[in-house]
């Protein structure tokens, strides 16, 4: 039993994409362009090559939010979508049958349709491989050059998350839909 | 603004009704891929050394019944600290990608035409022992008409003793001359080590031209991500877009802006004067010299188009600052004043006192590991190699391709090269001018090739030999690091696939197959022998010669290791190298987790910031004067940046998803970038009427590239550039060949004459929208 959330401190992020790597490598994403359950939104200064703005560099890792209230939860007709007891958003995948609900649903376009298990599929925490061993890393977090991702128990006061979301500012994505996401980005 | 190599994922929403019952398009081997929910008790891991790149990070290899199924970062390693980029992760599609050489291959077609059949490891060899017996019989024993060359930095020296020692050939070529071997002798030339950075330790970094966060290196690319530090380079890299300031540069000019920097610091006193008391040699000479040529700022900024308040505020930045680093990049020859820009880097460090000290280029002391003696045979017939012939250092272990390759076929070479065996190194893509390097090989009586996968390179050769890849492998402990040294150990993961063999494997076999022949034409062309042979007959001479070949690997590479480091760091190193991959003294001790799995791995105290040394700064080099070069670093008008009218000066470089050659043929890292892009300022690009993906002509001097463009406000407008790397030739290389343009067909083949290292930034191109 645990809540599991997500701090990101972006500003560290390289845009190497290792994460993405690690995290088809760990949980055997199809290749395609399309496939990928995280995702670096790139922002890059406008403007002429002698006088660029950094400030406007922007490298934003992101994923499934695992929303306290979850869209994506309430559109399923099939009732595929669940929330385990770890606090994380999964699908029954013998239920889903590509209405495609969801994706139209997800405010952060999180979802992707995985077309050799016909399924719409995101980022599960790896809670199909690492927290199913045991281990309490996310693929994506541990291989990070630079440890942009904190990973843990958000009710668990003493994981490094709740201690980092207690000492540092930090925003949600899209707060103003009332999603409750729990990943934060570290300001 | 988006990169178009980066996100695809906007693409999604709009194309859902497409893409739902359309497949993937490219399939994995689903057999090793298709990750069920439940999880496998048979889990083990493995620590290993990366290969996909020259940086060696430490991993643990996740294996489930004989197949790896996930790489993961070694947090013990203090080199690669608990980290593996996307090409780290990729390592398994190098593994099991289905393209790899997997049998030895004998030639059937022509050099080239990929047209090859399969043969037993015994049908290779004796096919290499017949041709290499009668090559050897008519150059009269001459070994060094092999030419033998790696482009691994692991088991290069295992290779060397094999062909250089025990087969006797002074012609080993390598990755230097076409990568930094002009820093690395312009630092060991200045300072008398070629030293190790230490960003960590630095408070203001400044680089020029090296892109630490596209192009990484353990562990600059991970300290710089929480440091000051100034860019310069033509090009605003994600390291220039993730910089404190970014300073665009028109390209070969940084020799004018450091030689600015030395005069600004010495005229305004702003260098660290103990420290070039003490430690500098010929300071006057090169006071006098900076003073008399006038390098102000406003000179400077002439030549290299960066505003002159700007360079005198990064002067006075980087002198004030209490550890400031210039630092050495790789990859870093440019152009023909390449080793005079290092030199000036180094003395610019020297000036600021950030040698041997925290935050500077650091001695450090690496952990030494002793060398295992090998019984040399003398061969009197053996000539001594000819490429550093011109050059004025040039490096006496890998000498210099271009010099080499001009030589070979131009037949000015005092004897001639009839084989080559070429290990890990894509010559056929690697340098300047392909098509010298393909009448280099086709000039030889023998080609053989030991590599994983069907490069261009092995498309020309007459024997292919499939070496297994890094994660199929035990190789020989290797010392790291100077600042905190550790050794790790590359333990092998799984057995090697198919038939291929590790390198070790392979030499011994061909060696079990030659020392005898090789021996006997020894017999009949070297008096020496002939003499031993009367003192101890044949087979004594044979043995007290050291012409057995595989002497060295009579015993397995895990009892080598074990006798190299258990009598010198006692077992429980060795214990720890199998089960963690990495050793060093007090490791268990000094090892501790700081934070969100980010570890210190020696305390402040005990890294090796400083060390006793006696040693010089040497602003003055006798030897080049003797040779005509400036002694220090000056700057000639030849250096001045022009391009003509309706011309680009071409620069290459990196993506952070592939290395070089090799990796751009793996199906994770194509994935994530399909192909590469030539980049043209958007401006210049409106004008020409070119747009994001239409396909230009490129053509320099040399040849010409079609590729898809990019404009972008991210380069400087006299300047283009693409990735390195890209469109093998190789039809085998399902996933590289005919995709993209490859920098060596463009680059003109030029070297500089003081390492010989080919210069990668001179040729001027035009583009044409086709």
């Amino acid at each position: 039993m645990a809540n599991y959330g997500m701090a990101f401190d972006y500003k560290l992020c390289i845009n190497c994409k290792a994460c993405e790597v690690a995290c088809k490598e760990e949980n055997g994403i199809d290749l395609g362009a399309n496939n990928h359950r995280l995702w670096i939104d790139t922002t890059e200064p406008d403007g002429d090559i002698w006088d660029l703005d950094l400030t406007q560099t922007r490298y934003m890792p992101t994923q499934c939010q695992h929303c306290e209230d979850a869209p994506c939860l309430k559109a399923c007709p099939n009732d595929a979508i669940y929330r385990d007891k770890n606090g994380i958003v999964r699908l029954y995948n013998d239920r889903c049958d590509l209405s495609l609900d969801c994706i139209k649903a997800c405010p952060y376009d999180a979802r992707y349709i995985d077309t050799r298990k016909k399924i719409t599929d995101k980022c599960l925490f790896c809670a199909d491989t690492r927290l199913a061993r045991g281990e309490t890393t996310t693929a994506c977090q541990l291989t990070c050059p630079t440890k942009v991702r904190i990973f843990g128990d958000l009710d668990d006061p003493q994981s490094e998350i709740s201690k980092t979301l207690k000492s540092r500012e930090y925003f949600t994505l899209k707060s103003n839909l009332g999603t409750k996401p729990k990943l934060f980005y570290l300001e | 603004m988006k990169l178009i190599e980066t996100s695809r994922r906007r693409f999604l929403k709009s194309s859902v009704a497409l893409c739902i019952y359309a497949s993937s398009s490219f399939g994995k081997n689903t057999q090793l891929f298709n990750q069920s929910n439940k999880v496998q008790t048979t889990l083990i891991n493995i620590p290993y050394l990366c290969n996909m790149c020259r940086n060696k990070c430490a991993g643990f290899a996740q294996v489930e019944n004989n197949k790896i199924t996930k790489l993961n970062p070694n947090k013990f390693f203090p080199k690669s600290r608990n980290m593996l980029c996307p090409k780290g992760n990729a390592g398994i599609d190098a593994i099991y990608d289905k393209d790899r050489l997997k049998y030895p291959l004998i030639r059937i077609g022509n050099r080239g035409d990929g047209r090859y059949k399969r043969v037993t490891w015994d049908e290779a060899y004796e096919y290499i022992k017949d041709k290499l017996v009668n090559i050897i019989d008519t150059q009269k024993d001459n070994r060094s008409t092999i030419a033998y060359c790696n482009g691994e930095g692991f088991n290069k020296d295992e290779y060397i003793k094999f062909f250089g020692d025990k087969i006797g050939s002074s012609n080993f070529l390598d990755e230097g001359s076409i990568c930094l071997n002009t820093k690395l002798g312009a630092t060991l030339l200045t300072i008398g080590d070629v030293g190790e950075m230490d960003v960590a330790g630095s408070d203001f970094v400044l680089i020029l031209g090296a892109n630490r966060f596209e192009s990484l290196i353990t562990p600059d690319s991970i300290d710089l991500v929480n440091k000051k530090f100034v860019v310069v380079d033509p090009r605003a890299t994600v390291t220039a877009l993730k910089s404190s300031q970014y300073l665009p540069i028109n390209p070969g000019t940084d020799l004018a802006l450091c030689l600015s920097m030395i005069y600004i610091a010495i005229k305004n006193n702003l260098y660290n004067k103990q420290y070039v008391k003490e430690y500098f040699k010929d300071f006057d000479k090169l006071k006098s010299h900076i003073l008399k040529e006038k390098y102000t700022a406003t000179w400077a900024s002439k030549k290299t188009a960066i505003p002159k308040e700007k360079i005198e505020q990064l002067t006075k930045d980087f002198f004030s600052s209490i550890a400031p680093l210039l630092y050495m990049g790789r990859r870093s020859v440019w152009t023909k004043n390449d080793f005079q820009l290092r030199r000036a880097m180094v003395l610019i460090n020297a000036l600021a006192g950030s040698i041997n000290r925290k935050g500077g280029i650091i001695f450090g002391q690496p952990i030494s590991l002793a060398s295992e003696e090998i019984n040399t045979p003398m061969y009197d017939n053996t000539k001594e190699r000819f490429d550093l012939d011109g050059i004025v250092y040039g490096s006496s272990k890998g000498g210099s391709w271009l010099n080499f390759r001009d030589k070979v076929v131009n037949n000015t070479a005092p004897y001639p090269v009839k084989a080559m065996f070429i290990r890990k190194h894509n010559l056929m893509q690697n340098m300047p001018n392909i098509a010298k390097t393909k009448k280099m090989l086709n000039m030889m009586e023998l080609v053989v090739v030991l590599d994983t996968i069907p490069t261009d390179t092995a498309m020309m050769a007459d024997v292919v030999l499939p070496e297994c890849t890094y994660l199929e492998r035990e190789d020989m402990v290797v010392s790291f690091g100077k600042l905190e040294p550790s050794l790790a150990l590359r333990n092998q993961v799984i057995k090697p696939l198919y038939e291929s063999k590790s390198m070790q494997d392979i030499l011994k076999g061909l060696g079990k197959k030659l020392s005898r022949p090789l021996f006997d034409i020894s017999c009949k062309y070297d008096s020496e022998l002939q003499d031993s042979i009367k003192e101890l007959g044949k087979d004594g001479a044979y043995i007290d010669g050291g012409y057995d070949l595989t002497e060295l690997y009579k015993k397995s590479i895990t009892q080598r290791n074990k006798d190299i480091i258990i009598p010198h760091f006692g077992q429980k190193a060795y214990d720890n190298l199998v089960s963690k991959g990495v050793w060093y003294d007090n490791m268990e001790q000094y090892h501790k987790e700081i934070f969100n799995e980010t570890y210190e791995y020696y305390p402040e105290d005990k890294k090796y910031y400083t060390i006793k040394r006696d040693y010089k700064v040497n602003c003055y080099l006798e030897k080049l004067s003797k040779n005509g070069f400036d002694p220090m670093p000056t700057w000639r008008d030849e250096y001045n940046f022009e391009v003509a009218k309706n011309h680009f000066r071409f620069i290459t470089g990196r993506y952070v998803n592939f290395t070089q050659t090799a990796t751009t043929n793996n199906a994770m890292l194509r994935d994530i970038i399909s192909t590469n892009h030539i980049w043209i300022n958007n401006k210049i690009a409106k004008k020409l009427e070119i747009k994001l993906g239409d396909i230009v002509e490129v053509k320099s001097p040399q040849s010409s590239v079609t590729i898809k463009a990019y404009p972008t406000n991210k380069i400087h407008p006299s300047v283009v550039w693409f990735a390195h790397g890209f469109n093998s030739t190789s039809e085998a290389m399902t996933n590289s060949y005919n995709n993209g343009a490859n920098d060596n067909e463009i680059i003109e083949d030029k070297f500089e004459k003081i390492y010989g290292c080919a210069t990668m930034h001179h040729t001027n191109v035009t583009i044409r929208k086709i």
